[in-house]
Parts: structure tokens; sequence; C-alpha cells
């Protein structure tokens, strides 16, 4: 079959969309941008580096991350096997060991024979002539919360302005059962 | 229109007792609950927010963050009763505990569409997330309260899925584009990791004219493709939560317990969709 994805991000969801896809006997572009270029938070050369905590959450499945993860197991996640295999100590918790997990992940799509990794930026100038035609090449975006500038300015050609935030300001949310219904009441604001 | 004074007694039929009032108008305005605070409540809660401790950010979070959106620790150290006059202004509501006036009012807006989850207007905040639980159970009402997710400050690109993506992950206007990851709205490792799954499965098997794989929305992974994919005016990120999966027939107080069922009947929908 001559037929290929591409899929921009070598971070947690584009190595598990390449494996997925490959698995299935169908090629892969995966474009990664380091060690080219780095963003403000990445630091080294391996796909799917974790740059925030090192925890992936509860394994109880009682716990709703636990869940999800045990649904992947179940589907056969590639992610959740190499965080598996990786893990170090913590409680109820799956944590990794961000460096055994991030080369375990890089070693695993170098090796299929499916994926083709290319270390290039991707700026994204023929999203916007991408016609349906097309249909048969499909591009995947998996660029993360910190997508550069450049690409991120051809998604937002593509979506329409107002379909790109950049900033996330959220107020906590709550669950409407905890609280305490003898002292709030309901009322539109005047 | 507006009102001056005091809405409540304006609104309510002059011989009707406040507990008719508070049925007749409990569904009719469910889209806002108001938790009124008086002085010592207000004082108590406020020493707890000046004093409390926010998460360190990146220079470069810093640099963009603070200029479009302030967050409620910030605007409350420019004085005591900035808040009071601000997104806590009590004006037009009555304390139904007292009868009166409220000092300050916190009010919090119907989030989904189930009206399961409210989020508490104007607290955009960058305190560390025990600290928010800290001083949010300080407001009358809150002590028990439950998040589905706190509040946070921090530069982060994502997509208004909930307008533009189907719940393959997939773009409405051009199907031969795919967004995977927190760029998505998925919010967390695992979140993320899950809408790659959705995405792979979905193009390998279309470049195999096979169907596409629409997850149950009883499963965790299912209910985040239809989170991100349902129209939502409102849309943030998020992470999984029992909180997005359709509410079981038979409610179960025990938390544990409702939990438990919740996953197991997530796990046997999953089961299904191959067998």
């Amino acid at each position: 079959m001559d037929k290929f994805v591409t899929i921009i991000g070598g971070g947690l969801a584009g190595c598990e969309a390449a494996y997925q896809i490959a698995k299935q006997g169908i090629k892969v572009k995966l474009y990664e941008m380091k060690p080219e270029k780095f963003s403000e938070a990445h630091k080294n050369e391996n796909l799917a580096e974790i740059v925030c905590s090192n925890s992936f959450k509860s394994n109880l499945h009682t716990n709703a991350c636990g869940l999800l993860k045990e649904e992947l197991r179940l589907l056969s996640s590639l992610l959740i096997q190499c965080a598996d295999e990786t893990s170090v100590p913590a409680g109820q918790a799956l944590a990794v060991d961000r460096e055994d997990f991030s080369k375990l992940v890089t070693q695993k799509i170098k090796e299929n024979p499916y994926i083709e990794i290319i270390n290039k930026e991707y700026t994204g100038e023929e999203l916007i002539t991408k016609k349906e035609k097309n249909k048969e090449e499909i591009i995947i975006i998996a660029t993360g919360p910190l997508t550069s500038n450049a690409l991120a300015e051809n998604i937002s050609k593509i979506t329409g302005e107002n379909h790109l935030y950049f900033y996330d300001a959220a107020a906590p949310i709550i669950k409407k059962d905890s609280i305490d219904m003898n002292i709030a009441f309901y009322r539109k604001p005047i | 229109m507006h009102f001056i004074g005091n809405r409540y007694e304006q609104e309510r039929g002059k011989q009707e007792e406040i507990k008719t009032w508070r049925e007749r108008i409990k569904y009719q305005e469910a889209s806002y609950i108001n938790l009124p605070m008086n002085q010592e409540e207000y004082e108590d809660f406020y020493e707890g927010l000046v004093n409390a401790e926010v998460v360190t950010l990146h220079e470069f979070e810093k640099r963009e963050i603070f200029e479009g959106c302030m967050p409620i620790e910030i605007m409350a150290k420019r004085g005591k009763d900035t808040l009071r006059f601000g997104p806590l202004k009590p004006v037009g509501f009555t304390d139904l505990r007292t009868g009166k006036r409220p000092y300050a009012i916190v009010q919090l807006r119907q989030d989904d569409a189930n009206a399961t989850m409210y989020n508490l207007v104007g607290f955009q905040t960058n305190l560390k997330y025990g600290e928010q639980k800290r001083v949010l159970s300080s407001i009358p009402g809150l002590s028990n309260a439950e998040f589905v997710k706190y509040g946070v400050m921090h530069r982060n690109t994502y997509l208004n899925s909930s307008e533009v993506l189907d719940s393959t992950y997939c773009l409405k206007d051009n199907s031969a584009i795919y967004f995977a990851g927190q760029l998505t709205g998925v919010e967390g490792y695992v979140e993320a990791i899950s809408s790659g799954m959705v995405v792979g499965l979905n193009v390998a098997n279309r470049l195999q004219g096979k169907d596409k794989i629409i997850f149950p929305k009883e499963t965790m992974i299912g209910a985040l493709a239809d989170y991100i994919s349902t129209p939502n005016k409102k849309f943030q990120p998020m992470n999984a939560n029992f909180g997005i999966l359709p509410e079981l027939e038979e409610k179960i107080k025990d938390k544990k317990v409702r939990y438990t069922t919740l996953a197991d009947r997530a796990i046997t929908a999953l089961k299904g969709i191959f067998y």
C-alpha cells in the first residue's frame, strides 16, 4: 500500500496515533521539530517528552483517569504500555521515570518499519490549500498546547480566527450535588 | 429593564411565601446558583484568599498572561472591598438565611448541558490546587465542594473543538485534517493519549475502507471525544472525570460504589464494541 499518513508532533498523542496506524500496515511520516527547534518547555530530543509532572495520575479504576488508562490498556495503547514498563513506585498513582519513558517510546517508534521520523518544523502553509479532493492524504495535527506561532497562525486560518484560544485562564468547576443547597439559591444575576 | 432595589422582593408575588417562591423559581433560573456571605464570612474568605500560595509561572507565561485576565487573588490584593464591588457584588439578592441583603455573593454558572457542573464566576485563579480547595471551602455552601476541575492560568493553545471537530477528532470543514492531543482541549497526559488512540484507529480504519469507530459515551475515551465535539459556548479544556459520563439510571449516593458502577459500565461498553 503506498498510502501514508502525515502526523505533526511527536508527543504523547502523535506517537500513539502513529503506532496505531502503523500497526495496521499503513505508512506514517511523523514530523517532530526537535532537536532543530525546541519549545519554551521542552529540553531533550526524545519523542513523548513529558514536561510537567512525571505522574500519569491514579491507577485505580474508581478514579476517572485510572478508568481511562484501563480502557487504553484494553485498546493496546503503546504509550500506556511504555508508562507501565517504566513506572516508579508512587502508591496508587502511575508515575514514570521521565527519561526512561521517553526513551522507550522513542525506541519503539524508531524501530517500527512503517514509521519515518522527520526532524523538521512543520509550519502548515499547505493546510490552507489542502482541498477535500485530497481526502486520501490525511494529516493529523498533534502539536500540543505549545504549538509554534507560525503553525498556530495557519491553523487559525483553516478553523476560523475565533476558534483558536491562546491562554487558559479558567475558574474552578464544582459538582452541583456537592453544593449545600440549604445555603445556596438559584437566581439569575441582574 | 433595570431593577432598582431588591429584585427578589419585586419579583415575588405579594402574598407569596419565600418557600413557595423558592420552589417556583427552582427550575426556572437553575442556570445560576448563588452563595450569600455575611461580613464575617466574607472577611474569613478574604484573608484566606490573599494569603494563599500561588503557582510559580514560567517566565514566558508571566509575560503574556495577566494582560487580559486578572486572577481573583490579584484583584483581591487591591483592597478588601474590591471583590465586593466586582465579581462578588451582592446587589439585587436576598440572603434567605436572614432575609437581608448579603454582604457579598458568590455566583456559580451552569457549565454543562445536564447542569451537573457549575463554574465560579470571576474566579480564574493561579492558586495551587490544595489552596483553592482550602480557600473555596471557606465559602458558605462549599464546605464539601467536589472539584471537577481546578482553576488554572498558563499558556495553553487549544482549538474550539466544540465547533470545529467531530467525535473522531476530524475537522468538520475538511475531512482530510485531524487533530489530536491537548490542542483539541483534552487536558492531561492520559487524555492526550486517548485522543491519539481515537484518531489513530479511525484514520487506519478509513484508509482500509472500514467504518468509523465512535466510542460509547459510557466509556471515558468516548465521553471525552463527545465532550470536545459537542457545541458548548463555554468550551474549556477538560480532564477525564466521572461528571462527563451519562448519569446512572439509578442514583447511587455512596461515591465509591457509584464510581465503581460507572467504571464497570464503561469497561463493559468498551468490550461490547469489539464483540
